[in-house]
Parts: C-alpha cells; sequence; structure tokens
C-alpha cells in the first residue's frame, strides 16, 4: 500500500524575491520523477507539505494554477525553521512535497458567476491560483473582482503580475494598504472597508475570501451585511499541520480537519464550526 | 466454536505455544509501572493489575515510531523490526475497545474509503494481524467507568479471544473468526462444562452489579455544543496545569507530532505522541495560537472526545478506562467534568 509520510522529489527550477527584506520568496518546482508528475492532479485552493530532512515539514498553498504547466509555485515567508532552510536553496536543489492535499475552491459552481476575489498579504497565493484558473478560461465566468490588501506597497506579492492584471479590462483590481505612503495612487484602508466600498452586487456573485485570520474575521461579516448568502461565500482557513491526512490531530475544528475537509469552507459550513477565526 | 477451558498449569505450554506463532505482549512492569511489554514466558506477565498505568496503545501506535531514514542517497523505511504478527495478551474491554477507535482514524480511511492514501501503513501493518486476548474484569476498580459508553467489564468488543480469569483456569471465548481459528489449533484446552459457563456468568453479573451507576451521556454532544462559549470551561480548567499525562495515559487519545532528529544529512524523522494540553501544539509559526488558554485547550480535550469524534465517527472516543483520572496530578477527574457539563445550564446555575 501507499504511504502517504514518503515527499516527492522535487527540483528548484526558479526562485522570484517578492519583498524588498527577501522574507517572501517564490518557488517554482518540478518533479525530479516524471510519474509522480503524471499523478499529480490539484485545483486551487489545495496545498502541499514542503519536506526538508533534518528540519521538518509545513504546509504551503499552490500559487499555481492546473492551468499552467511545468512547474508548480510556492510562497513562503521565512519565518521558521522550516522555511528559512527553504530560503537557503538555490536553482537546481532538491526539496520534498507532499501533496495535493486539502479540498479546493468551488471552481466548477463559479461558472457562469461573477467572481469576487479578497485577499490579504502572502495569503494571496492560493488565490492567484484561482485568478489564473479563471483567467484561463475567462469566457466561463463573467465578472471578476479582486480585493488585494497589504499593510504596505512592499508586502504585496506577485507585483509584476499584479501589474499586468491591472492593465486588462476583464478583471477589476482594487489595491489597499493599510496606511497612506507617499507615492502609492490606490485605495488606503483595511480590506473590509474596501469590500463594503467596491464589492459588487451580491446578484450572481460568489465570494472567495483568503488571508490572514484578522481580516477574514472582518470581512466575512461585511459580505454578509451587503447581501451575500452563506453559500455564496467561501474562505480557506489555515492551522498548524503536520499529517495533512487527518489523523494528527492539531488542525482539529469541531468535527472537521482543516487538512482533509478544508482548507476551504463555505460560510455556512463554518456557521457550525466553532472558534474558526 | 464454544468456549473452551485452559487449565492455569497449562498456562505455560500455551505461552510457548502463542510465540511460535506470534511476538506476544501482556501486562508487565517497567520501572515500578505496568505497561505492556513483550513477553516469552509466564513469569513475565503481571496477572494482578487490572488497568495498567500505560494503556496498551503504544504497542500498535508506539509512543516514538520511525517512520523512514533519511541521507544523501534519499529515504528508507525501515524494515519491519518484528518478524512475527503482534498477540496480545490480558486486554481488558477498555482497552480492546479502544483499538476499534484507533482504528477508524488510522486504519479504515473513513474519510474516503475508496483512498488507501487515507490510511495509515505503520498501523496496519501491526493492527491488521493481531491477535488480541480479552481479559475480562472481575474487580473493577473505583476509577472505571467503561459503563457510561457502552462497555462493560465482561464486553468483548475488540477482542479475538475473550478470556475470563475463573480462579483456576482461564475460560475462552472466540470473538472473531481468527480467535476461533487460532483456538483450534491448539492442543492444551478442555472442552467448557455447564459449571465452567456459569462461573463465567455469575463473574459477570457481579463484576457488572459492583460498578457505579453510570451517568446518562445520550445528549452529551449537543449539550458541549451549547455550552461551547460559556464560563464553565474556566471553572472546569482552573486546576488543570497542562501537563498532558492525560493524554499519554489515554488509550483512544491518537493526536502525534512529526520531528526529524538528526545530524547533518543523515537522520530519521520519527512520529512521536503529542498533547493537545500543550499550548505550542497549536502555536503557528507567526506566533498566532488559536488555543493559546489552558481553558480552550481543556475544552477541546473534552470536545474532542464527546462531541467532535461522535460527529465524525459515531462514538465517543472514550472507553471509560480510569486512567486520566489516575494519572492526573491535580485530580481533575473527568467524570466530575462530564457530571458538571451534565448539569449546567446556560444561566449559569448547576443544577442538581
Amino acid at each position: 500500500m501507499g504511504n502517504y509520510c514518503i515527499p516527492q522529489q522535487m527540483k528548484v527550477e526558479r526562485i522570484g524575491t517578492e519583498d524588498p527584506t527577501r522574507t517572501l520568496r517564490t518557488y517554482d518546482l518540478s518533479f525530479v520523477n516524471d510519474s509522480d508528475r503524471e499523478a499529480f492532479k490539484y485545483l486551487p485552493g489545495q496545498f502541499c507539505e514542503l519536506s526538508i530532512p533534518g528540519k521538518g515539514e509545513s504546509p504551503f498553498g499552490i500559487a499555481s494554477s492546473p492551468t499552467e504547466e511545468g512547474f508548480l509555485r510556492f510562497t513562503v515567508n521565512r519565518t521558521g525553521s522550516v522555511t528559512n532552510e527553504i530560503h537557503y536553496l538555490r536553482n537546481g536543489d532538491t526539496i520534498g512535497m507532499r501533496g495535493p492535499l486539502g479540498n479546493w475552491y468551488p471552481v466548477d459552481d463559479l461558472k457562469g458567476m461573477n467572481v469576487l476575489i479578497v485577499g490579504g498579504g502572502f495569503a494571496f497565493t492560493t488565490l492567484r491560483s484561482l485568478l489564473i484558473y479563471l483567467m484561463d478560461a475567462r469566457e466561463d465566468y463573467r465578472d471578476i473582482t479582486v480585493i488585494y490588501g497589504a499593510r504596505n506597497p512592499d508586502l504585496f506579492i506577485y507585483k509584476d503580475e499584479i501589474a499586468l492584471w491591472k492593465q486588462r479590462d476583464d478583471i477589476r483590481m482594487h489595491l489597499t494598504i493599510d496606511k497612506p505612503v507617499d507615492g502609492w495612487n490606490e485605495k488606503t484602508g483595511f480590506v473590509p472597508t474596501v469590500v463594503e466600498e467596491v464589492a459588487p452586487d451580491p446578484e450572481n456573485t460568489m465570494a472567495i475570501v483568503c488571508g490572514p485570520p484578522v481580516m477574514i474575521k472582518y470581512t466575512l461579516p461585511v459580505l454578509t451585511k451587503l447581501g451575500f448568502s452563506d453559500e455564496r461565500i467561501y474562505t480557506s482557513l489555515e492551522r498548524r499541520m503536520k499529517c495533512g491526512i487527518g489523523k494528527c490531530g492539531r488542525c482539529n475544528i469541531g468535527s472537521k480537519y482543516i487538512c482533509i475537509d478544508g482548507p476551504v469552507f463555505s460560510m455556512a459550513e463554518l456557521k457550525n464550526i466553532p472558534e474558526t477565526v | 466454536m464454544n468456549m473452551v477451558r485452559l487449565d492455569k498449569q497449562k498456562f505455560s505450554n500455551f505461552i510457548l505455544e502463542l510465540s511460535a506463532e506470534y511476538t506476544v505482549f501482556a501486562p508487565g512492569k517497567v520501572g515500578g509501572k505496568t505497561e505492556f511489554v513483550p513477553i516469552r514466558s509466564e513469569d513475565e506477565i503481571d496477572f494482578k493489575t487490572l488497568v495498567t498505568d500505560m494503556s496498551p496503545k503504544g504497542i500498535f501506535f508506539p509512543s516514538s515510531e520511525v517512520l523512514y531514514e533519511y541521507d544523501k542517497q534519499g529515504i528508507r523505511v525501515p524494515e519491519k523490526e518484528i518478524g512475527k504478527p503482534i498477540a496480545v495478551w490480558g486486554m481488558r474491554g477498555c482497552d480492546s475497545r479502544s483499538l476499534l477507535m484507533l482504528n477508524k482514524v488510522f486504519g479504515s480511511a473513513i474519510q474516503m474509503p475508496e483512498d488507501e492514501k487515507f490510511q495509515d501503513p505503520y498501523w496496519k501493518e501491526k493492527y491488521d494481524s493481531s491477535l488480541i486476548f480479552g481479559s475480562a474484569c472481575n474487580t473493577p476498580l473505583s476509577t472505571c467507568f467503561c459503563n457510561w459508553f457502552g462497555g462493560g467489564p465482561h464486553s468483548r468488543e475488540g477482542m479475538d479471544v475473550f478470556v475470563v480469569d475463573a480462579g483456576d483456569s482461564f475460560l475462552m471465548e472466540p470473538v472473531t473468526g481468527k480467535g476461533s481459528n487460532f483456538l483450534r489449533e491448539l492442543t492444551c484446552f478442555a472442552d467448557s462444562t455447564e459449571k465452567d459457563e456459569a462461573v463465567a456468568k455469575k463473574l459477570a453479573s457481579d463484576a457488572e452489579s459492583s460498578m457505579a451507576a453510570p451517568m446518562e451521556v445520550t445528549d452529551l454532544g449537543e449539550r458541549l455544543n451549547d455550552l461551547f462559549e460559556e464560563a464553565v470551561w474556566e471553572e472546569i480548567s482552573a486546576k488543570c496545569i497542562n501537563c498532558g499525562a492525560c493524554t499519554f495515559s489515554c488509550p483512544t487519545c491518537h493526536c502525534y507530532d512529526i520531528q526529524d532528529e538528526g545530524k547533518g544529512s543523515r537522520g530519521k524523522r520519527i512520529r512521536v505522541w503529542d498533547s493537545c494540553m500543550f499550548p505550542i501544539f497549536t502555536m503557528e509559526a507567526s506566533g498566532h495560537n488559536p488555543r493559546a488558554l489552558s481553558s480552550q485547550r481543556v475544552r477541546q480535550r473534552v470536545m474532542h472526545k464527546y462531541s467532535y469524534f461522535p460527529e465524525k465517527y459515531g462514538e465517543f472516543l472514550c472507553t471509560g478506562c480510569g486512567r486520566c483520572v489516575t494519572a492526573c496530578p491535580v485530580n481533575l477527574d473527568i467524570r466530575e467534568v462530564l457530571k458538571t457539563i451534565n448539569a449546567y445550564n446556560k444561566q449559569g446555575i448547576t443544577n442538581g
């Protein structure tokens, strides 16, 4: 039988730096073994455990879209021993990976709908996956609105792509930072406030929210107030995880495990789960 | 196949025959504490202890287990240490039932039955081929409360062979086909007599009637869900020191951590028991901790056992073995906790 503990071997193909302090880096990985590549099927919202022998494993949302072939993308915030070690990797180095794990954004339910994507900080990873996925079959979806907030302009990830998205007339991009700074011409203020200001009509619209707990906590009630029903709001939660398959216990909230029952939950599901955000 | 009788004089033969096919675990003493240890002869078995200090879960889910070894060449899953399958002698009904619960988590891939990747190969390798000899409790302890959760001193659930100590003999009754196949091949048994069966019946009814009446647990899960936000948790957890003794001695607690041990490029990835009582269990790299307070952690343990697990798997994650009651250094008695929950209403008044 298979052994879920054994990571697949991945090769670092490209490393990008997302912020001036080089705390956020983006890694494009390719499969060392063809059989692993062929077996790997995923959808936006899923995550993987990246694994460094001697340091351990940590979960990361997949930032690439299944429509982008040839690589898997992860953005890693340097904050603990595993992420520190990942930041030491160079092009051509190998890293272990387990996945794809968890469920995904309701991409089929988004077809024919307006989509509102709300993101915060470096949690934009799986939202990038979703956005690329939607753009690659643009005609299947109606209006796409993105509200993306960061503490300051440096902390947006995927800045080059954001610039491209902003130029397109088939995405409404709204960027916001917490406090005004010189030279910033976009919005200023917290994400929930901007959502209240620019969110599209809830009619035929699905909202997908991913960000830090405090952003999620204050954004969900705003969406409800705007008239989004519980079945039309989805969010992705995060907890400390280890096994990724609902056994080790630490990501347990209510009767759910974030790693297998989530990380994506509808607002309707969240209402029955205690201490989510 | 009916009940058979093994005279105690022949017990050492039985252990020899069992050892020929199995690695046998039985209650034994380790440094003054009792736990299940590998044994080769009758002398090593502790027949007196009713509930061992440590539960037998560690036989199948060790407190520390190598998942794989790594070095520059790659990853290797270690060869199975024990060539023979595992047999356990002397497992109480509470503990054999706990294995069925753990098997729901590790073995049966209940989340996605078709998907093998959700099964745990380390557990399955040991548990699926095992042979469990249960042991009836003729004199339940004051800390025993198996009768709260559908168990009983002569419960047979989770056993392959049910064994009653009838003084000068062991009366054995096969529970599963595996148990009956094994008994059939042995030579040291005699058929049981009507008298033997009457003795077993009497011991069962005496043991059952010696236990205190169970608390009503039918709506425990719902009550817990209702009281999630209540201040009662601060009251309940006030004396808890979050030492984790309850989770480590518990036969059903299965939370674990995965750690790397090694130097340079060579080492082992191991899994070790972990505990929801520890703040670091849920501490995220950012510093955010969703269960930073002791009251949140105590609530989590109680909710997981009596609300969340039942919702997901259809039964309480507690067999009433009483180990947490005995092990707790501050005498936090889970039965009292559940009684408090049962008697609590939202006005903050404890009834009865």
